[in-house]
């Protein structure tokens, strides 16, 4: 549905994507994962027709953005970071102004908009002007800006930006609600949101792609065996020294006194846990907790940025 | 075809949603009125003693065509400041964005644009033939004179609108965008009484003098309508027009 291979785009003397190659396939929800000025926003203006790749190109549905820009941007629908909106038009013309724009045939814009409405729940603000809106609103109008014509695919930068924990929430269900009836790349540098609403993450740093997959994969490509966090009652620091006779991998302390961490290597495999348990046990430090320490994706996203 | 109509209706309700319709009108009017009201006391005392001096009096026509010369230095401020927003405040505010992904050629955003500003201007200049009426139900001026005086003055306005819309594409700040729309304005009407010093005389003055646009408008104000003048300013108008569609165009690739 979306496919782009080998972007490049040069900003002067900087580069501001290398190479970038990624496919989005039908019904998918994709995250665009990176850190500010990592080459997202400009990826997605790429994708969208605004600017023009240096080399390389972008297709939706098949289209050539460059090649066909019309055709592809009838299946198009884009929020960049900066919702477009008129501050002077109310909601509803805001809405009929864009299906128009988008050449909806001219019998079916008034069940395009108000179906848009619905869905957006905007009809509280219908007949309100977008600049009074607060900005949860703004950004709702914003998306169904770009849902109006129902479009294939769709192009959501950074859609939570600035928002509060309930409008994210509320954004957030409405996106995976999305998926299925539409294509659907999302851009954030909000981890949680991609391993929450995404089946796929694209991680792109400095204008180059580092890894994609979903999120399991990316996890499971990270690991280089299991980190345990073992909790013990009294005397930690002997315990330290007794555990550090069985040959485990990265042992420290933990922050508070008692916390203790430590790495199982894939070869060594899990039956240690058991020599651990009996050392703490038969050491008389008193086991509190040995809990497998699970990797978020803030961890890989860290590494593989680094 | 479709979009055009709606990017030109949204356009034209944006004039009128801010102060700015209302101000253009406001101020192309009272000084179109101060021109009138002082060239109509200089017709009065120029008529009354016309017998006295023994010498020819004033007629309506030539009353009109000083109006309609000064309306052209009106329009020096008025057209700058209806096309500097058209592109320069979509790109201040972002929503140039939602033109650029919609599924409209650039020289549909363009003209969409143009009708807007043309239209606004369109009915200035219908409120502004008030004061042409007036001569017509107090006296007995050439009415055709007046007529082909406007389409004049619209082809003009189209001309200027032309213009505007393609130093507005160039830049994101109103302010610069009216400052260099009344800059080549102005040089345009000037350009007709510079052409002797700037060129030496030769084909060069004749040149510059085709291109200022004062000559082409004057065959207007007597009253004739040619081939030759309206193809002018359409063709100024078109090029202008098709310079603001590229510019549009070329953006992408920065």
């Amino acid at each position: 549905m979306i496919e782009v291979s080998s972007l490049c785009k040069n900003y002067g003397d900087l580069a501001a994507l290398s190479n970038v190659t990624f496919t989005v396939e039908k019904g998918q929800i994709v995250g665009f994962l990176g850190a500010n000025g990592a080459g997202k926003s400009t990826t997605m203006d790429i994708l969208c027709g605004c600017i023009g790749p240096d080399s390389g190109t972008a297709k939706i549905s098949g289209f050539d953005i460059t090649e066909q820009p019309i055709e592809a941007k009838k299946r198009l629908g884009y929020l960049p970071d900066v919702a477009p909106l008129h501050h002077e038009m109310i909601v509803e013309d805001f809405i009929r102004y864009v299906a128009e724009l988008h050449k909806v045939p001219s019998h079916s814009i008034r069940v395009r908009v108000d179906a848009t409405i619905e869905k957006l729940a905007l009809g509280d603000v219908r007949k309100r002007l977008i600049g009074n809106l607060s900005k949860g609103y703004r950004q709702r109008v914003g998306l169904a800006q770009a849902l109006v014509h129902d479009p294939e695919v769709l192009v959501l930068d950074e859609p939570t930006e600035g928002l509060d924990p309930t409008q994210i929430a509320e954004i957030r269900k409405l996106v995976r609600s999305l998926a299925g009836q539409h294509t659907i790349l999302l851009s954030s540098h909000i981890l949680s949101e991609v391993q929450n609403t995404c089946d796929k993450i694209v991680i792109i740093n400095k204008g180059q792609i580092v890894k994609q997959g979903t999120y399991e994969q990316l996890a499971a490509a990270m690991e280089t065996g299991h980190t345990y966090k073992l909790k013990v009652a009294r005397n930690g620091a002997n315990a330290l020294t007794t555990l550090g006779r069985l040959g485990l991998q990265n042992l420290k302390a933990g922050s508070t006194d008692g916390d203790i961490e430590f790495a199982v290597s894939a070869t060594t495999g899990d039956q240690i846990l058991d020599d651990v348990a009996k050392a703490v046990v038969d050491g008389g430090f008193g086991l509190r907790g040995l809990a497998l320490k699970t990797r978020s994706l803030e961890d890989v996203f860290l590494q593989l940025t680094k | 075809m479709s979009s055009i109509f709606a990017i030109a209706r949204r356009d034209l309700k944006a004039y009128f949603a801010s102060p700015r319709a209302s101000a253009i009108f406001w101020f192309f009017l009272i000084f179109m009125g101060f021109f009138f009201n002082n060239f109509i006391g200089l017709f009065m005392q120029m008529t009354q003693q016309a017998p006295m001096m023994g010498g020819q009096a004033p007629t309506l026509e030539q009353l009109l065509k000083a109006l309609f010369y000064n309306l052209h230095f009106i329009l020096l401020l008025v057209v700058p400041a209806v096309t500097m927003a058209s592109f320069s405040e979509e790109k201040r505010n972002h929503s140039i964005r939602l033109l650029q992904t919609s599924p409209c050629t650039p020289m549909e955003i363009v003209l969409g644009k143009f009708f807007a500003a043309a239209s606004l201007m369109a009915l200035v200049l219908v409120a502004s033939a008030v004061y042409p009426l007036f001569t017509v139900t107090h006296g007995n001026p050439d009415k055709m004179v007046i007529l082909t005086s406007y389409i004049g003055l619209l082809l003009l306005v189209c001309s200027q609108i032309a213009f505007g819309l393609w130093v507005s594409s160039m830049t994101s700040n109103q302010f610069m965008a009216f400052l260099f729309t009344m800059f080549g304005l102005f040089l345009l009407l000037i350009l007709n009484w510079m052409a002797t010093n700037l060129s030496g005389g030769g084909i060069m003055e004749s040149v510059l003098k085709y291109l200022a646009n004062s000559d082409h408008l004057d065959a207007f104000f007597k009253g004739t309508l040619s081939v030759g003048h309206t193809a002018y300013f359409l063709v100024f108008t078109a090029m202008f027009l098709f310079f603001t569609n590229v510019t549009l165009d070329s953006q992408r690739w920065r």
